[in-house]
């Protein structure tokens, strides 16, 4: 094909979305809407997800060490605990600091535990240790509590339990939310191009007469509904974006200590702004591309 | 140039549209397709164009067997042709010119080809001063004539006009098929389908009748013999 020639089909794609800009204007207006859904679904998931991992990550193991362990064994733990594959992070909490903290809780109250302090100190060494993944904990909490230095480990099950359950009704929540959107908007779209393609069907049988090829026909149907996609991503972007940004601050000015709270757990929109624009366009231009390909493939046969 | 050997069409609904139809149209020849309503003539013509396969016999057009051709070839065969309907099927949002530049550009002309061609092809037509109008402003007359400079500017070897006077007015028929006349004395083959008995028996041209799917006449040159007098 020449390159005047591919110009021309490129050109005759933009042309035909502004002589059918009524048609063009349904189709960019039902994908946006689509997008828009898709979109603030999976933004609501994510940051759902976030505020979720935040209670994961202050989800901690404490190792309480074996009484009357040297700084020997203090080290060795030290090392193999921050061996273990699951382990993000470990600190450790001697038994001066552990009642120190306990001190500073019982606040005015404190002077009760003066006399643990020192020789008469009965707290055992520690770690606190957060894991890299909750699904593992149990299995991480076993493999600790083999170790010859360790006497206990005191384990938050039932606070990961929950969180992992939470965790997963929302990320199958939202994934089945976004497969259901896409796959209305699928059908929306698809039968706003066979619509358009039907209004043109004359055309494209003049075409097959004067001898164009199947991809000549094709083309300019497929930069048309490409730009679709594109312009329909593009206002839905925007939407979602002036959006977002207005939900996060009316959230960071409610009067809500709750909310004030999970607010600083909030996905900003500069965070993920890179992914919401590609995947907008992905699905955009690809679903009115794909879509006009396979439509004007169907008023071919002449 | 075309030609029919014993073909049979029927469609899927049981319609017997052709019956054992033979016939041969020699490369310059200008031929009327007469016949009544539903005798077979649309069906003749889409076999002719291979929008329509036999159901039995071999269709020959333009050196391409029509039963064997495969369906990528389609479009470089029917770039053999021009071809005019009564409904002059242009694309209403495009000028005259671009209708006619549109036959060109599908066939890969250079815009410079395109460029000389269309408006010389336009000129012979009678519309170069309406080169520029979109086919609704047009006239009916004006509009076929389009449709008719869109089938010629290819230069093609043969021109198929199904009822191309079907939409017009009487006396700008006569002017279509005259144009068609003259395009036939330049060495192009004309098949025109008709049932305007006026015209048939005003030109003196070899005269094919269709009724019933079959060929029940065929009188070269006079149309005396085929009753259209």
């Amino acid at each position: 094909m020449r390159t005047s020639s591919f110009g021309y089909l490129v050109k005759e794609g933009a042309r035909s979305l502004w002589v059918n800009r009524l048609m063009s204007t349904a189709a960019v207006g039902v994908l946006a809407a689509c997008l828009i859904l898709v979109g603030a679904a999976g933004l609501f998931a994510a940051n759902v997800s976030s505020i979720v991992s935040y209670f994961e990550d202050e989800n901690e193991i404490v190792v309480f060490l074996e009484d009357g362990i040297d700084q020997k064994g203090v080290d060795d733990a030290s090392l193999k605990i921050r061996m273990m594959d699951n382990i993000s992070e470990a600190s450790f909490v001697s038994n001066e600091q552990a009642l120190q903290e306990q001190m500073d809780k019982y606040g005015e109250y404190a002077w009760l535990l003066e006399e643990y302090q020192g020789e008469e100190n009965m707290l055992p060494h520690a770690f606190r240790v957060k894991v890299k993944d909750l699904v593992k904990l149990e299995e991480t909490a076993e493999a600790l509590l083999d170790m010859s230095e360790v006497q206990e480990v005191r384990v938050p099950t039932e606070v990961a339990h929950t969180l992992l359950g939470i965790r997963s009704i929302v990320s199958w929540c939202g994934f089945i939310i976004v497969l259901i959107l896409l796959t209305v908007s699928l059908i929306i779209i698809a039968n706003t191009i066979k619509i358009t393609v039907f209004n043109r069907r004359k055309e494209i049988s003049i075409m097959k007469y004067v001898g164009a090829t199947d991809s000549f026909i094709k083309l300019p149907f497929v930069v048309e509904g490409l730009l679709l996609g594109l312009l329909s991503a593009l206002l839905a972007y925007m939407v979602v974006w002036g959006g977002y940004v207005y939900v996060m601050e009316w959230a960071g000015t409610v009067d809500s200590a709750w909310l004030q709270e999970l607010y600083q757990y909030f996905i900003p929109f500069e965070q993920v702004f890179k992914e919401v624009l590609i995947s907008f366009c992905a699905i955009g231009v690809g679903v009115g591309s794909f879509g006009s390909m396979v439509f004007v493939g169907k008023y071919l046969k002449v | 140039m075309i030609e029919f050997n014993n073909v049979s069409k029927r469609y899927e609904n049981g319609t017997k549209a052709l019956e054992n139809v033979s016939l041969n149209i020699d490369r310059g020849e200008f031929v009327f397709i007469v016949g009544s309503s539903g005798a077979g003539k649309s069906t003749l013509i889409k076999l002719m164009l291979r929008e329509e396969k036999p159901t039995s016999g071999i269709v020959h057009v333009n050196g391409f067997n029509l039963n064997k051709i495969k369906r990528r070839q389609i479009p470089k065969f029917r770039r053999t042709l021009g071809v005019v309907f009564q409904d002059f099927r242009l694309i209403p949002y495009m000028t005259a010119y671009d209708n006619v530049a549109f036959a060109l550009r599908v066939t890969n002309v250079s815009l410079r080809d395109i460029r000389r061609r269309v408006p010389y092809v336009l000129g012979l037509v009678g519309l170069a001063s309406k080169a520029r109008i979109v086919p609704e402003k047009l006239s009916g007359g004006e509009q076929q004539r389009v449709a008719l400079a869109r089938a010629l500017v290819n230069n093609p070897d043969l021109i198929i006009a199904d009822e191309p006077t079907g939409n017009i007015d009487p006396e700008l028929s006569f002017e279509i098929v005259e144009l068609l006349h003259e395009i036939n004395k330049m060495g192009t083959t004309i098949v025109m389908v008709t049932h305007e008995h006026e015209l048939v028996s005003h030109f003196n041209h070899r005269v094919i009748t269709i009724e019933n799917g079959t060929v029940v006449s065929d009188t070269p040159e006079y149309q005396e013999e085929a009753g259209y007098l």
